[in-house]
């Protein structure tokens, strides 16, 4: 394997997700789009933390006979960050689901999807 | 401090004679002076003896009620009362009156009781005229005490003291010591400050004396009245003794007395003859203005000349 | 087992337990799984509760650990002192909140249940040691809430509810984000492990990965200006969930804040910025608000603003003992206030503040919110008092007094709006009243109460001793309690109450003090008795009376700053009460309360100065503050003239004196003003004499005083309304009082105190008199008046000896005065102030006659014909003070040597007595031989003319019987002389008294509105604008701290 390692691209296409669901969140003005916006800054963040917990030519972290004690730190892959994904997954999808519940009693109280007609207050 | 009352309230009385006298026949004789300049005769020197003495005798009074009663009262109490507290004759214990209860400053003060006592009577007479006089009487005192103060505190702060007696005491010695040579400037805003005292034209709206009556005496009559013309004579003969002792050299015997309180009345008198009546808020302004400025010059002088 | 019992792991179990039995219990029955609802709640407060009194009491700290291993391999959760107190606090709001809300929230499994893990996240939010950990109970936090604020559907609520989830939404990701930068460097998400290895987080993604973490913090602490998602949700949502977050998540995330900031070590200068910004900012904005609970919005952003400021100023500079009182004393205050008046919103339904006039005349409900109110803008006793005050000092000690300013401006600001909505729920107008029974008031009320409780508490470990301090609080509550009683009943439970009080309090002072003893106390309380003379019920005013007059008390007797200042703060407040009783005091009363917070601040500011530079609160330490001198003096000077209403800063004098009650105005006039002269002296005592600098700040002083004595009597002289007259005649007759202290000499001492006892006297006579003629004729305007003479002779006779009191002219004891003073500024040389002192007096004469003149002299209306004299219990305390007038006129010696002693230890020197004359370096003043001769002159001419009126007879005649240029008069409106009294004087000096103070203090409001109005078009309502917001705040922050690391 030539060039950057794996975990260099999945660190890059992370932060343009991150990148592309904010400018989602920024300029549509429809509700569900902005929440697909969220959604990716969210699976953004999630890939960015893989890329992080990644060792280069790493292997799974199950310390068995392959890979001995002395040499875990070294030669696997650091399984908190993963951990801690799956977790954030949960969480994030827990958040959409509220977010879309919203989209769906704005829609039905207001018959428009669009952030723009939910400026009731302000001032 | 033993006092010898008896001695000393006789002595007083005396005095009170002499000046009461000695004012209303000078109250006769500028009458006669401006008389004589408007190309009239004028009164009998004994005239306003006479006017006291025949309202004295009126055979019927009225009254509005107890503070119109008491306001001549008042007024000649404060007459009286401002002559007990200035000390007359320079170096006579016996005309020195009850000088030790107060300095200038009580002399000052004191002689708004006569004034307020006096509104508060002509008050109840329910006339609002006596009022209208009043009001402005009133305004233009605060605008002529300006001028007024200010030469006051310029002379006690040139004599070091705010004792009359002393006042007198350090003009001894010669004309040249008199406060109208040592510190003309005070002299000269005190003098302007009395043309409004004295309540003569250009600044006699409050009284308005030609017209129909108007202004505070407006409803007394009567033996009313005749405390209040004897206080008239008092209390301008007063306001002159106590012009003599702080800008004249005081005097050491009646004679004195008598030459330099004619004097001083005469320039309100030449004033008055001379310039035709202000409007109240016309001669408020005026106080304001160039006495004023008199004023603050001769405290300025006196910190800068003297008291170095 | 008892430990056990109450471990705080207990908190988590009962909470999921209870989510997860509620949908089961609740397709039983409903009633039953509320029940069990907020029997978890309670026991979860009350494991927290039980948990931090064990602590407090020395417990060692409880360290939770998870999954049998020992961090920081695993989450662990920590129960120490601070924790436990947070989560106590917001267990017990969140206890009051379902209590309040519970009849919404039943009526839903899935609210219960959401609402209990609400308060079960924020819970973990503040135990937790773990970064990652901490971003969980975040997200349950707010997931709870996204719920929770939409779930009534209504359309406001969902608009803003969806903002608020994107904008906490992408402070999530941020903080996710920050986690996992952290973890990569450090290894570790272990707070404790990462603040040990703080130094492997650097380089560029170490910056970015604080950065991160400080902005999703700050965000959810909504910022000025990314912060108008969570006005928003403040507005809309339900009450009880507003007050959740305001208070509750808050909580949690400033914990957060507080756990991690030792990270952010570098930063704190940021922190404390965006704490300052957002805490004036809000509070300009809030002046606009109309909405109210809008309004509480503003006041809750502000408020964590301060708590964020101070919390990072404190760390900075190393004063962590102190974090506790200030900021666990303004945690707890906001806190219960908040909630309190969220609930009360809730409960009142009123949408804007004017709505609030429905509430006027409801006493517990007002109770409820004054108490709040004053708590919110940190009043005595309550705690945020005490943590401003800590503040304040601390950060005096660093230097910061530039944040000291912004603390109190916008602590200012934040008064204005939130009483001036009080001031609405005060007055009644046409709207329609508000009907809400006690039960929907209990929650509230319950804040109002713990408020009261936490003040005692936090006053105790600010190293008060609240015993004698605290009695005027003590006693309005007990005599709150008699309200209902008849009025005049009250009234002599009050003087009862007064007179045990301020004896036992100020019973044994000594020299300077017992002067003011005797003014303050034995006056007021005289004065008191005049309340007698109305029977009506008079709600709320007998408490209020006592709670002045006994903090007057307790001022007399305070030894340190602090007692000094809550004293003078429990003053404030009871006046400010007192004054919105009168029957149009609302809207004066709330310039009065501004300008004297205003003046509190100032005196704040000046002893902190000096708590900076002596190291003590002592008041006797003051004089050592060297080098700061001149500026203590300026600060605490300017203060208490603001106070005693020096010119310029005179505005809210005459509307709060005219539009009080009257019998009040007469105590405020007479009695209160003198607490700002008491404050002035004792200050001027210990610096102006101790210093060994020269006090250039006492000569402008001396103009302060002079220029208001002036200006005081040019305003009185051109009023028609009787109490507005004498309230201008007040403010100058206070004015030669300064100019007198300021004069820092024995003669002008003696002069200041003689004429604050002859003031007290006679205005003490003006002020009762006059309210014997209002009670009497039913109106103020003098021009109605007339003739009176006739009718209350005993009452014009009060006001004639006051008045000639009062003027100067001999031979009453106002002579002395002036002579006094006359004569202290020429020693001093301060000549031009004694000419225009003379100007000054001389203007006084033209007010003071005219209330002869108009009043009680000229033409009677026909309607007062048969008026009766005034009340006689009004007349008793005016006669024993005119005894006093005359008593001391013949002989001042009896006033002049106890306070000549007692001025000598500030000021050295002696008076020179001759006799029975006082000799001075100029002159001299014999008042018995005066009164002699003044008393022989006048008999005098009165023999003479009673013995003439016996030779003569006298007729009484009517009132138009006077010669009226040949006419009768017609009526007698025509012929009383008395309207615009003195317009020629206007015509020729008027200009002088057109109203520029008013005129610039209406600009200064003016411009804060408009100020507020540019400040919020951020505000524009849309969620992409916000979030716009949120991700430039990060870019700002990011630039502001670029080069720090």
């Amino acid at each position: 394997m030539t060039g950057l390692p794996v975990s260099t691209y999945v660190l890059s296409t992370g932060l343009a997700l991150i990148l592309i669901g904010l400018w989602g969140l920024l300029m549509q003005k429809n509700i569900i789009r902005m929440i697909i916006g969220f959604s990716l800054v969210d699976t953004g963040i999630h890939m960015v933390m893989i890329a992080i917990g990644y060792v280069t030519g790493g292997t799974a972290p199950i310390i068995d006979s392959a890979v001995p004690i002395k040499d875990a730190a070294t030669r696997v892959v650091d399984p908190v960050p993963s951990a801690l994904v799956l977790t954030a997954i949960v969480i994030g999808l827990g958040v959409t689901a509220v977010m879309l519940s919203y989209a769906v009693n704005i829609y039905r109280e207001k018959k428009s999807l669009s952030i723009d007609d939910c400026s009731e207050s302000k001032w | 401090m033993d006092i010898d009352w008896f001695q000393k309230i006789g002595n007083f009385g005396l005095t009170l004679l002499i000046v009461t006298v000695y004012g209303l026949f000078m109250g006769a004789f500028i009458e006669r002076i401006i008389a004589k300049v408007q190309g009239r005769v004028g009164i009998p020197y004994t005239q306003p003896i006479i006017n006291i003495l025949q309202t004295l005798t009126r055979r019927t009074a009225i009254s509005h009620g107890i503070m119109f009663y008491l306001g001549p009262v008042f007024r000649i109490a404060g007459g009286v009362g401002t002559l007990a507290f200035v000390p007359v004759i320079f170096g006579s214990e016996t005309f020195s009156n009850f000088s030790g209860a107060g300095d200038l400053m009580l002399v000052i003060y004191f002689m708004f009781f006569g004034q307020l006592g006096m509104a508060l009577g002509a008050g109840e007479s329910g006339h609002p005229y006596a009022a209208i006089g009043i009001a402005r009487g009133l305004s233009q005192m605060t605008a002529y005490e300006v001028p007024f103060a200010l030469s006051v505190i310029a002379i006690v702060l040139q004599y070091d003291t705010l004792s009359i007696t002393e006042i007198v005491a350090a003009q001894q010695g010669g004309w040249q010591h008199w406060t109208l040579f040592t510190n003309p400037i005070a002299v000269a805003a005190a003098m302007l400050a009395f043309l409004g005292m004295t309540g003569y034209s250009p600044f006699d709206i409050f009284l308005a004396p030609q017209e129909i009556p108007i202004g505070p005496p407006t409803e007394f009559h009567s033996a009313y009245l005749s405390l209040l013309q004897t206080n008239r004579a008092l209390f301008g003969a007063t306001k002159l003794v106590l012009f003599m002792n702080l800008f004249f050299g005081g005097a050491t015997g009646w004679v004195e007395l008598a030459i330099k309180t004619w004097a001083i009345y005469m320039v309100a008198i030449a004033v008055g003859v001379a310039f035709p009546r202000f409007r109240i808020d016309q001669s408020i302004r005026f106080f304001f203005k160039i006495p004023t400025l008199i004023g603050i010059a001769s405290i300025v002088y006196v910190q800068m000349a003297l008291v170095r | 087992m008892v430990a056990a019992v109450f471990h705080p792991l207990g908190i988590f179990i009962v909470a999921l337990g209870t989510a997860f039995l509620t949908p089961l219990l609740f397709r039983k029955r409903e009633g039953f799984a509320s029940l069990i609802f907020m029997l978890a709640l309670a026991a979860m407060a009350t494991i927290a509760a039980a948990g931090f009194l064990a602590l407090a009491n020395g417990a060692p700290t409880i360290e939770i650990e998870t999954a049998g291993i020992a961090p920081p391999f695993a989450i662990n959760l920590r129960f120490g002192l601070y924790e436990s107190f947070f989560v106590f606090a917001v267990n017990l709001a969140a206890l009051l909140a379902a209590w309040h809300y519970l009849p919404r929230l039943r009526k839903h499994a899935a609210t219960l249940l959401l609402f209990i893990i609400m308060v079960m996240g924020i819970d973990g939010m503040v135990m937790t040691r773990d970064l990652f950990n901490l971003f969980i109970f975040i997200e349950i936090t707010s997931i709870a809430t996204y719920t929770l604020i939409g779930f009534e559907r209504e359309a406001g609520m969902l608009s803003a509810g969806f903002k608020y989830i994107i904008a906490t939404s992408i402070a999530s990701a941020f903080f996710l984000l920050g986690t996992i930068f952290v973890y990569y460097q450090t290894g570790t998400l272990n707070i404790d492990d990462i603040i040990a290895h703080q130094s492997a987080i650097g380089g560029p993604i170490g910056f970015v990965a604080l950065l991160l973490l400080l902005t999703s913090l700050l965000i959810e602490l909504k910022p000025y200006p990314a912060n108008g998602w969570g006005l928003d949700v403040y507005e809309t949502a339900p009450s009880a969930i507003a007050s959740m977050i305001s208070v509750g998540v808050s909580a949690g995330v400033i914990f957060a804040l507080y756990k991690v900031q030792p990270l952010f070590g570098d930063f704190l200068t940021s922190i404390a910025v965006v704490g300052g910004i957002t805490f004036l900012a809000s509070n300009v904005i809030g002046l606009r608000q109309n909405n109210v609970k809008r309004l509480l919005g503003y006041s809750s952003i502000g408020q964590m603003g301060l708590m964020v400021l101070a919390m990072a100023l404190l760390q900075q500079h190393g004063q962590h003992t102190h974090l506790a009182l200030i900021v666990g004393g303004l945690f707890l205050n906001h806190l219960l206030a908040k909630a309190g008046l969220f609930w009360l919103a809730g409960v009142v339904q009123r949408d804007t503040v004017r709505g609030w006039a429905g509430v006027a005349g409801k006493p517990l409900l007002l109770l409820v919110l004054g108490v709040c109110l004053a708590a919110l803008i940190g009043l005595p006793p309550f705690p945020g008092f005490w943590a401003k005050w800590g503040l304040v000092m601390e950060l005096a000690v660093d230097n910061l007094y530039g944040w000291i300013a912004l603390v109190l401006v916008g602590s200012l600001l934040e008064a204005a709006y939130l009483f001036r909505w009080f001031g609405h729920a005060l007055r009644a107008d046409d709207s329609e009243p508000v009907n809400v029974g006690v039960a929907p008031l209990l929650p509230p009320a319950a804040a109002a109460a713990l408020l009261a409780v936490a003040g005692y508490f936090t006053a105790r470990s600010a190293g008060v001793v609240p015993g004698q301090l605290l009695l005027p609080v003590y006693a309005a509550g007990a005599l709150f309690l008699l309200d209902g009683l008849p009025g005049r009943l009250k009234s002599l439970a009050m003087l009862a109450v007064v007179a045990g009080g301020g004896f036992w309090v100020a019973g044994d002072l000594q020299g300077l003090n017992r002067i003011f003893a005797l003014i303050l106390v034995a006056g007021g309380l005289l004065m008191a008795v005049a309340t007698l003379y109305r029977g009506d019920a008079r709600k709320g005013f007998y408490p209020l009376l006592a709670a002045l007059l006994l903090s007057l008390a307790t001022l007399l007797t305070a030894h340190t700053s602090l007692e000094f200042f809550t004293s003078w703060e429990l003053m404030t407040l009871s006046s400010y009460l007192l004054v919105t009783l009168g029957r149009d005091g609302v809207k004066p009363a709330l310039s009065y309360l501004l300008f004297s917070l205003g003046s509190a601040f100032l005196i704040l500011a000046g002893f902190a100065v000096a708590f900076a530079a002596t190291g003590s609160i002592e008041l006797a330490a003051l004089g050592n503050a060297g080098d700061s001198v001149p500026l203590v003096f300026s600060l605490l000077a300017l203060g208490f003239v603001i106070k005693a209403g020096a010119f310029g800063f005179h505005i809210w004098l005459p509307g709060a004196y005219t539009e009080a009650d009257d019998d009040t105005t007469a105590i405020l006039s007479a009695v209160m003003s003198k607490a700002s002269i008491f404050g002035l002296v004792i200050v001027a005592g210990q610096l102006g004499v101790r210093a060994d600098i020269g006090l250039e700040p006492a000569y402008v002083l001396g103009w302060i005083g002079m220029l208001t004595a002036t200006f005081g009597a040019l305003m009185a002289v051109f009023q028609e309304d009787f109490k507005r007259l004498l309230a201008y005649s007040s403010m100058g007759q206070l004015g030669y009082i300064v100019a007198g202290i300021a004069l820092m000499s024995h003669l002008g001492w003696v002069a200041a105190l003689y004429m604050t006892v002859n003031h007290f006297l006679y205005k003490g006579v003006l002020f009762l008199a006059a309210a014997g003629v209002i009670y009497r004729t039913n109106t103020r305007l003098m021009y109605q008046m007339g003739g009176l003479i006739k009718n209350m002779p005993v009452t014009f006779v009060a006001v004639m000896m006051a008045i000639i009191a009062m003027s100067g002219v001999p031979p009453l004891t106002g002579f002395g005065g002036k002579w006094l003073l006359f004569n202290a500024m020429m020693d001093k040389g301060w000549y031009w102030l004694a000419a225009v002192g003379f100007f000054s007096s001389a203007v006084a004469f033209l007010y003071m006659f005219r209330i002869l003149q108009t009043v009680f002299l000229g033409q009677r209306k026909l309607a007062h014909k048969d008026l009766r004299e005034a009340p006689l219990i009004l007349l008793v305390p005016q006669v024993v003070m005119l005894v006093i007038i005359l008593v001391l006129s013949a002989y001042p010696k009896l006033l002049l040597d106890p306070l000549s002693a007692a001025v000598a230890p500030y000021v050295p020197g002696a008076l020179l007595w001759d006799g029975l004359a006082l000799q001075s370096h100029l002159g001299y003043w014999n008042a018995p031989m005066i009164m002699i001769i003044v008393g022989g002159v006048w008999a005098i001419p009165l023999i003479f003319l009673l013995l003439v009126s016996l030779t003569i007879k006298i007729q009484p005649v009517k009132q138009f019987n006077i010669v009226y240029a040949a006419e009768r008069p017609h009526r007698p409106e025509d012929t009383h002389y008395a309207y615009r009294f003195f317009a020629h004087y206007e015509r020729a000096i008027g200009v002088l008294v057109k109203p520029h103070a008013t005129a610039f203090w209406s600009a200064v409001s003016e411009w804060s509105h408009t100020l507020a109005a540019s400040l919020r078009i951020l505000y524009t309502g849309n969620g992409q604008t916000y979030v716009l917001f949120i991700l430039v705040y990060f870019v700002a922050l990011y630039f502001a701290n670029t080069g720090t690391v």
